[in-house]
């Protein structure tokens, strides 16, 4: 048995977590690795650790730092090449690890289908087999109420429409096949090919909220951090626009992480603020210290506060260090005041995706801190079709749905005969109805006999 | 219990079901009998007089790669051959043939009578002989007992066979003919889950009082496509058939008798195929079309009986002579034999195997329209598997059945032994997944060694056979290979197929452009290929070339879906042992009996939550 695709999923459990383990098995595991970490010739020992930025092919940008181990074919846990990625634990930068998989010729596996393809190289025994159906089970029903749950049957309904208006050209072309001794209307082509691109671009406008559903769904984790005293929680509670963290003039009064959730255009903002970064010998303190590590390392975006209005010290660049490997911005705080001359900010704010001056005394700047918040994970340009997609599947097959429908289009204009367009048409069916349930050669039938007179 | 005679299969019924499986099983080799209630009527077309059709015809093509008679018969007695779709892709593309009805039943009984080992024996079979859930033989309304292993029954609509013309109603099996009443209780008796269907057949009219001028003439093609690969040419003179429509006048003449109608009155309970509606249904389910097709089909050369195709109906028949004298140009025709509904009892397919023998009784096998299956080329393809398997049976050899991919007789078992019916089930190239690949012309390439092995192709259709396969990798390697350059003079003359770019191309890289035509590849091809093939082997190695990639790509995407389609269910499977599984599913489940995870798969209304599980508990079962 061999399976001809490369499969890929996200094997730790769904939600916030240390690390993310993403999985990719198939043929085209390793070259799909290469292109994630822009390194045609990384050639990974097998069953060895290696550390690997992964860049978005498409601008190079880093994404996350990854551990990734390669398991070769036969000796991996599916039979087949394997390669797993230990990323950090953010959903959101998970999803997007997986997005950009998915771009790279991988398929969204199926429940249970490295399992499955574990049974059929014969790498796993009975008992295990046993245990692992459990699981399935398990997961399966639990994905069932979730969706159930968390889409209410919308997108079903939203694609409903899509789906009869795709039934209707399929009948129309399969009846002319089928049927040509009967009198039936004749086809038009232009007709049929435009009805083709309107639901090919509706299907392409609802693949594109993937990005967003996934952020209104899972939210974006914002976590503020700085040295003591730059005013980390004045930029706190100015997002918020309440006085939700104590802030003195003593250094060190925010000796615990303070999360609150906010709402930027829409989009839920899980806001933390934290302990300010630096050895202390008093006990509490250093707890809160250990907990802004924690939150950082969880964060989808750090914002690093700094005070304009003293020089930087060792303490600010300790702060930036630390978050060179995250996503991060830098509110420059105390704008009302002086700015202290000496600094150059450019020095030190390598790799900061923005700098914003804010005072969180008087409200300067906190408008485009919010915008530049949200910048990076661009949101302002999404469309919105009253439902957004939130599973990496459905967002999988609404491409696949979209593709297909553009090659009938194509092989429609060369002129080809009924038989080569449907061909497009049946898989584009097949991906809707994998999100909404089958339409099986009976219904097409039924349709066909209940559109037209049909027979002698 | 003592027996008349003794046979190594039976088959029961002598129509286009029981013809093929009487053939098939004596070629085999083995001692078959034929029993039917008139020997006159051996072969008889009870409906429309012809064969084949979009994928019905693809049927008759794979019946005669495996070494049936359907093909070679109809060949022999078509009157009018066109292939339909030809301005389609050739998957599509599919032969049929007006038949000379009286001739088609002398050609088959010829063949049959031709054959050795194969013995006909009029008679009634009013029950089955079995012991220990195994078939031993039939009855005979005479008393007569035949003793036998493996029984074919293929009664088509003649179990209770009930007729319907308006208001009355008599038990027939056909018009003038008997119908199997205890022989239909026998099975009933024998714990079968009977059905019932209802089909319809139009008036046949005297052509002398036709107006003829009155209708657009369909001309058969100059150059008949057979539907046997033995065949070389068509020697019967070729007919012409009359297009005409019906009227808004005679609908409302129609619509005013529902009352009469059998159908609409509520005494017809069998359902009928929606494909072949009654003229009845057609006026009130399509109220707003305002005529109706009719063709008028001669029923062979020395008869003057005309069948008019699209008007079949259960009205009165007075009714029906005066509805067809209100079609323009039949004001003066006389009907000769009114049209008629018959129900009769079929049993549900999903009893069977794959080789179409019942799960109930070893041995016994249905095959045909019992099966609740319409059509004769559907019934012959089951009789021709049927009578093979009763053959392998009954000579202790392993069963024969064709996968959904390679076949549409395997779709079509498929189908019927996995999803049951609910209407008599018609073939149709939508159903085949892999359409692409099941073409009418390269029905050799798929099965013919299969009926080579089996016994069913004669050595000189099997040396044939190779030499075309021969003579097509010839021609397929001169596509490959003979590229056109600059410096020909040809090429110069398609420059504007090309624009600016002249690069030589291959000859099948120019016959996948749209708009060219293999005559037009014909004339390139190198002289030496050219005189050793014919234009529709041309056109066979170009249908290869132009879906290769569809294939290729489909089967990947199917890949998926059907890779565990193999793996077997034991026959006493407990679903119930399965955890995870819902009392729905498990009832499902247990409802379809499924062999293997294929058969599981197209089970209706399943989650596939449910087939994960059930595949992964199958696998782990079997690692």
């Amino acid at each position: 048995m061999h399976s001809t695709d490369t499969i890929v999923a996200l094997s730790t459990p769904p939600g916030r977590s240390g690390i993310g383990v993403i999985r990719l098995s198939g043929k085209g595991a390793l070259d799909i690795t290469r292109s994630l970490v822009r390194d045609e010739d990384f050639n990974p020992e097998p069953n060895h650790v290696t550390l690997k930025k992964i860049r978005d092919p498409e601008n190079d940008e880093a994404i996350d730092q990854s551990l990734i181990t390669y398991f070769k074919a036969p000796h991996s846990f599916t039979g087949e090449d394997v390669i797993e990625l230990s990323c950090h634990g953010s959903p959101v930068l998970l999803r997007q690890i997986v997005d950009l998989i998915l771009r790279l010729d991988a398929r969204a596996a199926d429940p249970g289908e490295f399992t499955l393809r574990a049974l059929a190289n014969g790498r796993m025994n009975l008992s295990q087999a046993e245990a692992v159906r459990d699981l399935i089970n398990a997961q399966t029903h639990a994905a069932a109420r979730q969706a159930v749950r968390q889409l209410g049957g919308e997108l079903s309904s939203r694609l409903q429409p899509i789906k009869d208006s795709l039934l209707e050209i399929i009948v129309r072309l399969e009846s002319s096949l089928e049927f040509v001794e009967d009198d039936l209307p004749s086809i038009e082509t232009s007709h049929i090919s435009s009805k083709i691109s309107n639901i090919a671009d509706y299907v392409m406008n609802l693949a594109a909220t993937f990005r967003a559903g996934r952020l209104l769904r899972e939210g974006i984790k914002v976590t503020l951090v700085g040295r003591p005293n730059v005013g980390k929680s004045s930029v706190f509670n100015g997002l918020l626009s309440s006085d939700r963290a104590i802030v003195t003039d003593i250094p060190g009064t925010t000796r615990d992480s303070l999360s609150e959730l906010i709402s930027l255009e829409g989009v839920p903002v899980l806001l933390t603020d934290t302990a300010g970064i630096r050895s202390s010998d008093d006990k509490v303190e250093s707890l809160g210290v250990e907990r802004t590590r924690r939150a950082m390392a969880d964060a989808d975006l750090v914002i690093v506060v700094l005070d304009s209005s003293e020089p930087f010290n060792a303490e600010d660049n300790e702060a930036l260090d630390s978050v060179a490997d995250n996503l991060h911005l830098i509110a420059h705080n105390k704008s009302d005041l002086l700015f202290f001359e000496n600094n150059n900010i450019s020095e030190i704010a390598h790799g900061a995706r923005a700098i914003i001056n804010v005072s969180a005394k008087t409200g300067a700047g906190l408008d485009a801190l919010r915008e530049a918040i949200l910048e990076p994970f661009a949101i302002s340009d999404i469309y919105d079709p009253g439902v957004l997609i939130t599973n990496a599947r459905h967002f999988d097959l609404l491409q696949r749905t979209h593709n297909e429908l553009i090659t009938s289009n194509e092989v429609l204009d060369e002129g080809r005969s009924e038989e080569l367009i449907l061909v497009g048409l049946h898989n584009a069916l097949r991906f809707l109805g994998e999100i909404t349930g089958e339409t099986t050669t009976e219904d097409i039938l039924s349709q066909i006999f209940s559109t037209f007179c049909i027979g002698k | 219990m003592s027996f008349d005679e003794k046979f190594d299969v039976i088959v029961i019924g002598g129509g286009h079901a029981g013809c093929e499986a009487a053939s098939a099983a004596a070629r085999m080799g083995v001692q078959a009998a034929l029993v039917t209630l008139n020997l006159d009527l051996i072969g008889q077309m009870s409906c429309n007089p012809a064969i084949g059709g979009i994928a019905k015809g693809h049927l008759v093509r794979e019946i005669d790669a495996l070494g049936g008679i359907m093909g070679r018969v109809i060949d022999r007695t078509g009157i009018q051959f066109r292939l339909l779709n030809r301005s389609r892709g050739p998957a599509v593309q599919s032969p049929r043939a007006q038949a000379d009805r009286s001739l088609y039943r002398t050609e088959m009984r010829r063949a049959l009578e031709a054959t050795p080992n194969l013995h006909l024996r009029q008679g009634m079979v009013i029950d089955l002989i079995v012991k220990d859930k195994k078939i031993r033989g039939v009855e005979l309304q005479d008393s007569r007992r035949l003793r036998s292993d493996a029984v074919i029954i293929a009664t088509g609509t003649f179990l209770n066979g009930l007729i319907h013309t308006g208001k009355r109603t008599y038990t027939a099996g056909r018009a003038g003919e008997p119908a199997s009443i205890e022989l239909a209780q026998s099975l009933k008796g024998l714990g079968f889950n009977v059905g019932r269907l209802k089909t319809g057949t139009p008036p046949r009219l005297d052509g002398r009082t036709i107006d003829w001028d009155s209708f657009e003439p369909q001309l058969p093609d100059e150059t008949p496509v057979p539907f046997s690969f033995s065949t070389d040419r068509i020697e019967q003179d070729q007919i012409t058939c009359y297009i005409g429509y019906t009227n808004h006048a005679i609908h409302q003449a129609i619509r005013n008798n529902l009352h009469e109608s059998p159908l609409y009155s509520g005494k017809i309970k069998g359902i009928g195929p929606r494909y072949c509606p009654s003229i009845e249904d057609k006026v009130v389910k399509f109220a707003d079309k305002n005529r109706h097709q009719l063709f008028l089909e001669p029923e062979g050369h020395h008869t003057h009986e005309v069948y008019l195709n699209g008007f079949s109906t259960s009205l009165p028949s007075g009714l029906q002579q005066e509805l067809v004298n209100m079609i323009p140009g039949l004001e003066e025709a006389c009907i000769i034999r009114p049209g008629y509904a018959i129900e009769y009892d079929y049993i549900d397919p999903r009893e069977l195997n794959p080789y179409l023998e019942t799960a109930k009784i070893k041995g016994l096998f249905h095959a045909g329209q019992i099966n609740g299956t319409t059509g004769y080329e559907e019934a012959g393809c089951q009789g021709l598997l049927a009578g093979i398997n009763a053959a392998l049976s009954v000579s202790g050899r392993s069963g024969f059945r064709l996968r959904r991919e390679e076949s549409y007789i395997g779709v079509l078992v498929d189908d019927l032994i996995t999803q049951g019916v609910d209407e008599p089930y018609r073939i149709f190239t939508s159903r085949a997944e892999f359409r692409l690949a099941l073409r009418h012309d390269n029905a050799d390439e798929r099965l013919e060694n299969y009926g080579r092995s089996l016994g069913l192709i004669g050595d000189c259709d099997w040396e044939r056979f190779n030499s075309k396969r021969d003579r097509i990798s010839r021609l397929k390697y001169a596509l490959e290979n003979t590229r056109l350059k600059l410096s020909d003079a040809q090429f110069h003359s398609l420059s504007f197929l090309f624009g600016s770019s002249l690069t030589p191309i291959t000859l099948s890289q120019l016959a996948l452009r749209p708009n060219i035509s293999s005559d037009f590849i014909f004339d390139l091809l190198p002289s030496n290929i050219r005189t050793e093939i014919n234009l529709i082997e041309l056109e066979s190695a170009l249908a290869d070339l132009l879906y290769k990639g569809y294939i290729d790509s489909l089967r990947n995407n199917l890949h998926r879906v059907y890779q565990h389609d193999s793996l077997k269910i034991p026959s006493d499977f407990n679903f119930r042992s399965v955890s995870g599984l819902s009392h729905e599913m498990v009832e499902r489940f247990e409802r379809a009996n499924p062999r293997t995870f294929g058969e599981a798969r197209r089970i209706p209304g399943l989650t596939s939550a449910s087939l994960s599980t059930l595949l992964v508990f199958l696998n782990s079962q079997q690692a």
